[in-house]
């Protein structure tokens, strides 16, 4: 019997609430926004928290499920016909009960071997690798595949905008909410997309995290350390860099030349510097799916909303390549896909 | 449709020991948990026929004592003597005379139906086939036992038939109706019967069921004589241990309809019937013997017919009592099929380990766990598989007991479920996994979810439950909820509705709405007929930026109608007056385009209500309002009506500025002195008794102004560009005369409350060119027009425009005018929220309007989700212990001669207590005396008795109980005479009719009817 192989089936998103606009954001918290749109270059996000009350409005599980359900819906599938789950994510609702659990639960999904990925914005990748492994292995013929965060512990509304420095209001203007998901299949469902490469590498041997996010309890709960942190030269200049390896060993591995990239998802980071990012990488002739821009930094759902951008954009034959860029302990990672 | 076109499973409910539903049937099955339990108390007293059997006997008689049975435990349902008499309008006393397996049917055949998304209401009337299979009839020992005791209702109240029967009747279903007895095999013959009657088309739904009691020990103690019965109490199918049955309860309703018809309402499909089949042992070992050549040859054909094989076969819900020969049987038959197996092992179980032996229900417990199973695509585990009968070579015929739940794969899966009569009749299903079905959502549309419930107490409990259940769904499918509670969940009279844009919203929504439930009033508040709608277009004034944008967003039907009337519109303004009001362009504050902008809002929001079915009886129109109303009302073209206000508001225009408008607290003949010297003012408006408005030059309003703020009487500046409907608007009457000259003055289709005359037009008036230039100047006699339309009795008004300005009129105008009229306004202004549409459905339904719900959803929302179904009530209770005839069991107070009621609550029989006298009134004695005949002759409890009840609806008053009652009537008020039956059964609705009805037979003079008869004294 052949190996099977693993489909793209659907893709489902999911973010919460309307788009918030700079001049919302602005009034809100106090940022400029003329500032905010120059440094960053996002125009909206979406946001979990109702930043006028403080109210949380939606959690990490709330949204991954509605774009769970999303995905399966489009895909023609019920739950029972899930028989495996992986949720990557940053910020899990809690430390336990993992999200992923709280998720199938809400789906109606049960008795299938289920994980949970501590991620940055890698995670959406890494799931979908651990996703096609277990299709290749014959473990499983349908995944379903989760990204999403929910950043609205981090998002103080009650605070004086005067005492916050640029580094920690920009977090503001950067980051969003939402969930995206994916089906799997071992069956050529949806629009019959293969998923012919996943690629995870960590490249952090030596190298400062670029990205920490922590998280107190009641031990620590008093203690002075950041809680959210960037090295954005660090990130600025790396970034590039590793997108552009990543890019060219996937074509190797597959054979493939750049001139037969018909799409390129490249790594979201903020509006401006996806831009830049995405000008500078290989095989300028195929198409950019850039999203940040409206979305805002929403980390493991990005690449779902990306793949649901491409799924809009893309029919006939053709090939796409992903890259995501994980700058907390530096992983860089890729997926391509192909419709013969 | 294929020859044997698949028969799907759409909505189940059932009641099995240990577990009250579908869902807690699932967890019981996945856990693997024991439903079994003592006999309990109610039941028997399970000592008095209990004997362990002897170690060592000396003699037969010794192993199985007579008239006892080994074992004390069983399977039993939770509160199988509560039921809800009300909420199908069954009388109490009926209810008691109920076999109680009648009485649980009819609850599951409700909620299963439900759950099949569907309304019962919708099946009403339809072909929809009843198939009840049952072999216990243990009530009828018990009730029919005692000649003298049977009374006119037991011959309803027993016998199988009437299972299905008072399905059918109740929830006035008329396919096939009938109740089948094979012994155990009769809920899987049911379901056969049903899949043929569906696929001859005899009938397009079918409720296929099973029940089975326990009432007496009658079985238990065959059972043990005949060496069946398990000590345990327990069955141990396919065990080493297995030593017999123990017996169970159960009722359980299926919704089937052919594949297709369900795909193309895209309902949820549970799974489906492949193929079904039935046989008989024939002249076997004994009759009551299994016969392993008879279950095979049926297997076999079954399996072929549906054009499967052993390969394809993933588990088996076998029959599977855990009788030794009856084990070593079924694994012969069935291995014989199953060993031809290419690879890997058949699965193998009985949900009778979990509970014991349903009997009568016993295969459609199985049917139900094989088609959660598909369902879920997950078998559950099989209690006792770990010690598995060696001596049935299980493994060597490819079969397997599962000890762990078997996830199924994708894709297609068959499943197989067998159960066999203990008089040699057998039947067995092949199911497959429901077809999968691509259903998109709209992204974040709203919705509004209706709810309603015979109680306001039962409709807090069911909204806790929605909101429970909701709150555990994916918020993507919230339009589609919401639409599938409009479908199946807005029949009833206590009502509550919450409109939302997100689930967690609608959530907090419901939970809220369940605080406030007991307060809510009966839809139609007891009142007769249909209601009566009326539709009050606002005045120039209400127009603000956006108005409306959330109708356009939210509602697809308005966003469609206003896309229309702006194409009427446009030659005429010159732009596109929706992208003004959408974008919120400053020009539509300005006369030229508030008049059309007014008039094309509201002629969608009109448009769209209609649409909807809330069809107005009678218009009213204030000032530009009434361009639209007449559109409503037919009397005016919408195309010339378009032409009109776009003329009519650049005509104004282009007067001067030079005019105001101020709203005064005074009525209109304390107005006309100030006017009086003042030419170039005039009456504008007359709005209420002490509401006017005054118009016209801005140097004669100041001074007005001036006059009556010295008076200390309240004003009011109108934010208006002009002094409409004053001397200034004089210059351009002539023009508008003309251009409405070729108007066709039609007659309206409806009654028009002109604003213009202050009444209602009368036969031969139109709304010709004359009508429409006088309009101009005249005054909006808005309060008598009003006052005039409230007169009518309207139930009804809703205002029609982007803004509540006559509701609050109105209101004030109810109040003077002691009407009981419920207001509305369509969309109350700048700060109503983005569902407003779906909020204003939800108001006028639980108004007791019915709105063609549809209107609201996207194509793609009109996707049907299971939803909990209906909790009843459960305070009626009512039982009758199983005694052995001439042996009352001790524990139950003995019942007085003619009293057919067993446990009513509270004991006393309630005719005898006082009803309750309305508060604040003194008791109408004539009223207080028929209530209470009432409530002796149905058995009601007097505090739920009130004038609005009707007799047949509410009470279950049939005409054996209305003679009843005539006769009681009679015996109470002997100078009434005999009262012809005919009046009775005529003129009768509810219970206030009965007494107006007696008042109006008594002599005159004899207002007050009592003697108290013996009945009426304590």
């Amino acid at each position: 019997m052949a190996p099977p192989t693993a489909y793209l089936a659907s893709v489902g998103t999911c973010l919460p609430g309307d788009p918030v606009d700079n001049a919302t954001l602005a009034k809100l918290v106090g940022v400029d926004e003329t500032w905010a749109e120059m440094f960053t270059g996002n125009i909206s996000r979406y946001l979990a928290v109702d930043l006028a009350t403080g109210q949380i409005r939606h959690s990490l599980a709330d949204i991954a499920t509605t774009a769970a359900d999303r995905a399966l819906a489009e895909a023609g599938l019920e739950p029972g016909d899930v028989d495996c789950v992986v949720l990557g994510t940053a910020t899990p609702d809690h430390l336990m009960p993992a999200t992923v659990n709280l998720v199938a639960d809400r789906l109606g999904v049960d008795n299938v071997p289920t994980y949970q990925l501590q991620s940055g914005c890698a995670g959406a990748v890494q799931a979908l690798d651990v996703a096609r492994t277990l299709l290749l292995a014959g473990r499983c013929t349908t995944a379903l595949v989760i990204g999403g965060d929910v950043c609205a512990k981090h998002l103080q509304t009650d605070f004086d905008p005067g005492s916050r420095t640029s580094a920690e209001l920009v977090n503001y203007v950067l980051f969003g909410d939402g969930a995206g998901a994916a089906v799997l299949s071992t069956e050529a469902r949806g629009q019959g997309i293969e998923i012919r490469q996943v690629l995870n590498r960590l490249v952090g041997l030596g190298r400062e995290p670029g990205q920490v996010i922590d998280w107190f309890g009641l031990g620590d709960r008093h203690s002075d350390r950041t809680a959210v942190f960037e090295d954005y030269k660090a990130i600025e200049a790396s970034v590039p860099v590793m997108a552009g390896q990543m890019f060219w060993e996937l074509l190797d591995d597959l054979g493939w030349s750049a001139d037969a990239v018909d799409f390129l998802l490249p790594p979201q980071l903020s509006g401006r510097m996806s831009d830049r990012i995405s000008a500078g990488m290989p095989a300028p002739e195929a198409r950019r799916v850039n999203v940040v821009r409206t979305v805002g930094n929403n980390g493991n759902a990005l690449p779902f909303l990306q793949l649901a951008e491409l799924l809009r954009q893309w029919d006939g034959p053709g090939r796409a390549v992903a890259v995501a860029i994980e700058s907390s302990k530096w992983i860089k990672s890729g997926i391509a896909l192909e419709r013969s | 449709m294929t020859e044997r076109e698949p028969i799907a499973v759409v909505g189940l409910d059932c009641r099995f020991p240990g577990a009250r539903n579908a869902q807690e049937y699932w967890s019981l099955l996945m856990d693997g948990r024991d439903g079994t339990d003592r006999v309990p108390e109610q039941r028997w007293d399970a000592d008095r026929y209990y004997a362990a059997a002897s170690a060592a006997p000396q003699s037969a008689r010794e192993a199985r004592p007579r008239g006892r049975s080994n074992s004390v435990r069983g399977g039993f349902i939770a509160d199988p003597d509560a039921f809800d008499p009300g909420f199908f309008g069954i009388a109490p006393r009926e209810a008691t005379a109920m076999d109680p397996q009648q009485r649980l049917l009819l609850q599951c055949s409700w909620r299963a139906i439900e759950d099949a998304a569907l309304a019962p209401q919708d099946l009403a009337g339809t072909e929809t086939g009843v198939f009840v299979g049952v072999m216990a009839n243990e009530w009828a020992y018990l009730q029919l036992a005692d000649y003298d005791r049977i009374t006119a209702r037991y011959g309803s109240g027993n016998g199988y038939f009437m299972g299905a029967n008072r399905v059918s009747y109740h929830l006035d279903l008329k396919g096939p109706s009938l109740a089948v007895d094979t012994a155990c095999s009769s809920s899987l013959v049911a379901v056969h019967l049903a899949v043929n009657a569906l696929r001859a088309k005899e009938c397009d739904h079918a409720l296929a069921a099973g029940t089975n009691l326990i009432m007496t020990p009658v079985i238990n103690i065959f059972y043990a004589q005949a060496g069946l019965s398990a000590p345990d109490g327990r069955c141990k199918p396919f065990s080493a241990s297995a030593d017999g049955i123990g017996r169970a309860e159960g009722v359980a309703v299926l919704v089937l309809r052919r594949l297709s018809d369900a795909l193309a309402d895209r309902q949820p499909v549970y799974a489906v019937l492949k193929e079904t089949g039935i046989n008989q042992d024939g002249r076997s070992n004994g009759i009551t013997a299994p016969n392993r050549w008879a279950q095979q040859r049926l297997i076999e054909s079954v399996w072929r017919r549906a054009g499967v094989t052993a390969d394809d076969i993933r588990f088996v819900e076998a029959h599977g009592t855990g009788t030794l020969l009856g084990d070593f049987i079924e694994a012969q038959a069935l291995g014989e099929l199953t060993s031809g197996r290419g690879s890997g092992s058949v699965a193998l179980g009985s949900v009778k380990s979990n509970f014991g032996h349903a009997e009568g229900a016993a295969g459609i417990a199985g049917l139900i766990k094989a088609v959660l199973a598909l369902h879920h695509r997950t078998v559950p585990p099989s209690r006792f598989a770990d010690d598995e009968n060696p001596k049935l070579d299980l493994s060597g015929r490819r079969l397997s007991l599962l000890r762990s739940p078997l996830k199924l794969p994708s894709g297609t899966v068959h499943a197989a479920v067998s159960s066999f009569g203990m008089g040699g009749s057998n039947a067995h299903a092949v199911l497959g996994s429901a077809p999968h079905a691509v259903h998109h959502s709209r992204h974040a549309a709203p919705g509004v979810f209706t709810l309603s419930a015979r109680t306001p107490e039962r409709l807090r409990a069911n909204l806790l439950a929605q909101a429970d259940a909701l709150s555990r769904r994916p918020g993507s499918q919230l339009a589609q909820l919401c639409w599938t509670s409009n479908r199946v969940k807005s029949r009833l009279p206590h009502r509550a509705a919450v409109a939302a844009g997100d689930l967690p919203t609608l959530v907090a929504g419901l939970r809220k709405a369940a605080e406030r439930a007991e307060g809510t009033a009966r839809v139609d508040g007891g009142r007769r007929g249909v209601p009566s709608v009326a539709f009050a277009f606002t005045g120039q004034g209400a127009q603000h930026p956006r108005m409306t944008a959330s109708w356009y967003r939210s509602c697809p039907a308005y966003a469609r109608h206003l896309d229309e009337i702006d194409t009427l519109l446009a030659p005429h303004t010159g732009v596109s007056v929706r992208d003004q009001v959408l974008d919120a362009d400053a020009e539509v504050q300005g006369a030229r385009l508030a008049q059309p902008a007014l008039f094309a809002v509201e002629y969608a929001m009109a448009a769209t209500l209609t649409e909807a079915g809330i069809r107005p009886s009678y218009v009213i129109g204030h000032s530009i309002g009434e361009f639209a109303a007449a559109c409503a009302a037919g009397a005016l073209d919408v195309a010339d009506a378009a032409r009109l206000v776009a003329r009519r508001g650049a005509l104004m225009e282009k007067l001067p500025k030079d005019g105001g408008m101020l709203s005064v607290s005074l009525g209109a003949t304390e107005v006309e002195p100030l006017l009086v010297g003042r030419a170039r003012l005039g009456v504008a408006a007359v709005n209420g008794r002490r509401s006017t408005v005054i118009a016209g030059d801005l140097d004669e309003l100041a001074a007005v102004e001036k006059e009556l703020a010295e008076r200390k009487v309240s004003v009011r500046r109108l934010t208006v560009s002009h002094a409409f409907h004053s001397p200034l608007m004089r210059p351009v009457v002539e023009e508008f005369r003309r251009e409405c000259a070729d108007v066709s003055d039609r007659r309206p289709a409806l009654p028009v409350f002109s604003t213009v005359y202050g009444r209602e037009l009368s036969g031969e008036e139109t709304m010709d060119a004359a009508y429409w230039a006088r309009q101009i100047t005249e005054p909006v006699r808005f309060a008598e027009a009003a006052g005039a339309l409230l007169a009518t009795g309207v139930t009804h008004v809703v205002e029609i425009g982007p803004r509540a300005v006559l509701t609050p009129l109105l209101s004030t105008l109810r109040a003077e005018g002691d009407h009981a009229v419920s207001l509305h306004s369509a969309h109350p202004g700048e700060h109503a929220p983005g569902h407003r549409p779906q909020e204003l459905f939800g108001e006028l339904w639980c108004a007791g309007l019915t709105p063609d719900w549809d209107l609201l959803y996207d194509a793609a929302d009109r996707v049907p989700r299971r939803l909990p179904p209906y909790l009843f009530d459960e305070s009626f209770r009512s039982w009758r212990s199983g005694a052995a005839p001439g042996h009352p069991e001790p524990s139950t107070p003995s019942v007085p001669l003619g009293a057919d009621t067993a446990a009513v609550p509270s004991g006393a029989d309630r005719g005898e207590s006082c009803p309750p006298a309305p508060a604040g009134a003194p008791p109408d004695p004539l009223a207080v005396l028929t209530r209470r005949l009432v409530c002796r002759v149905g058995g009601h409890d007097p505090q739920h008795v009130h004038d609005h009840d009707r007799l047949h609806e509410d009470l279950g008053f049939d005409s054996i109980r209305v003679m009843e009652l005539k006769t009681r009537i009679e015996d109470a008020l002997p100078q009434l005479g005999s009262l012809p039956i005919e009046d009775l059964l005529a003129s009768l609705r509810t219970v206030a009719d009965l007494v107006a009805y007696l008042r109006g037979q008594l002599p005159h003079g004899s207002a007050t009817p009592l003697p108290m008869t013996m009945e009426g004294t304590r």
